[in-house]
């Protein structure tokens, strides 16, 4: 896996991360961070879930930018470090998850590794504890987190290091109305 | 093309609108033909002839461009880490590097969306 971007940054003086190398395309760019703010707006699912699913696309695609970014909405949700040192292979016999954040897991599971996983027991503690509504904004969160994580790491990226960092969380884009 | 995640958020308009916008210029930067050749090559990886929704794209070009780009899409779905230095130069010779960013962007979200498919996450944002 590649630390030196392979691509570079749009913006001048800018180096190159995720925003910066979309820019590359202004409107995909502008159009993701309207997309990813109402997502992580949206109070129809808890960030605190939502955070515990991107968390382990993190660990799973090995993406060490998202691995290291904490969202204020989750930690403010009372989301913390030894809470999501449990998100890793064996969560299933956690005791600091719930049943329900342990279901959002073997669903982030299926759609980013094994779709297998979400049969029987699975798929049912999933519509026990979610609304078709929540799953359907899950969901499409989750694609978002792999598809960027992804394309991050193939782009190379990647920081060489970094350190645990707690960002605002992203918000929708307010416009000015125009008529 | 529209897509799993596009039905399964179908009740909701708001999301529907801004992640059917934000795949389309997705789409439209790599250009219809190429991005139709790059998800059926990560469909055809997951097993599947077409991502959901899709049409079969056009015959593939004689083109050693869409070849490099197709062969570095196929890399998304299990190999996203082992792709090298020289063949994401590969690519940007070819396409340039605004066409390179596209073609990662289409490619991952084809991969992505793939695996919504085989969850079949529209039936389960539709459960009653």
């Amino acid at each position: 896996m590649s630390t030196t971007p392979r691509a570079s940054s749009a913006i001048p003086g800018e180096p190159a991360h995720l925003g910066s190398v979309l820019a590359h395309h202004p409107e995909l760019a502008s159009q993701f961070m309207d997309l990813y703010g109402t997502f992580w707006g949206s109070d129809v699912l808890s960030a605190r879930l939502k955070e515990i699913a991107r968390m382990r696309n993190a660990r799973v695609t090995e993406c060490g930018f998202c691995r290291n970014v904490r969202f204020e909405k989750a930690v403010g949700e009372g989301l913390g470090e030894d809470v999501l040192d449990d998100i890793t292979d064996g969560y299933e016999t956690s005791g600091k998850l719930t049943d329900a954040e342990k279901a959002v897991l073997k669903f982030t599971d299926a759609l980013i590794f094994d779709p297998d996983l979400l049969t029987g027991d699975a798929r049912v503690a999933l519509q026990k504890h979610l609304s078709a509504e929540q799953i359907a904004e899950l969901g499409m969160g989750i694609t978002l987190f792999l598809a960027l994580a992804k394309a991050l790491i193939t782009m190379g990226l990647e920081p060489e290091t970094m350190e645990r960092t707690v960002l605002p969380t992203p918000e929708p884009v307010q416009r000015e109305a125009t008529e | 093309m529209n897509g799993p995640v596009a039905q399964a958020v179908a009740g909701n308009p708001e999301f529907a609108r801004q992640y059917t916008n934000f795949r389309n210029t997705a789409h439209h930067a790599l250009g219809d033909d190429l991005t139709a050749q790059v998800r059926q090559a990560v469909a055809q990886v997951h097993g599947l002839d077409q991502a959901l929704g899709d049409t079969a794209p056009p015959a593939m070009p004689d083109d050693k461009s869409a070849e490099l780009c197709v062969a570095y899409a196929r890399r998304m779905p299990f190999e996203h880490t082992a792709i090298t230095d020289a063949e994401a130069a590969e690519v940007i010779d070819a396409i340039g590097e605004p066409g390179y960013v596209a073609l990662s962007v289409v490619a991952a979200l084809a991969d992505a969306e793939c695996r919504a498919a085989m969850v079949d996450l529209p039936a389960l944002a539709r459960q009653a």
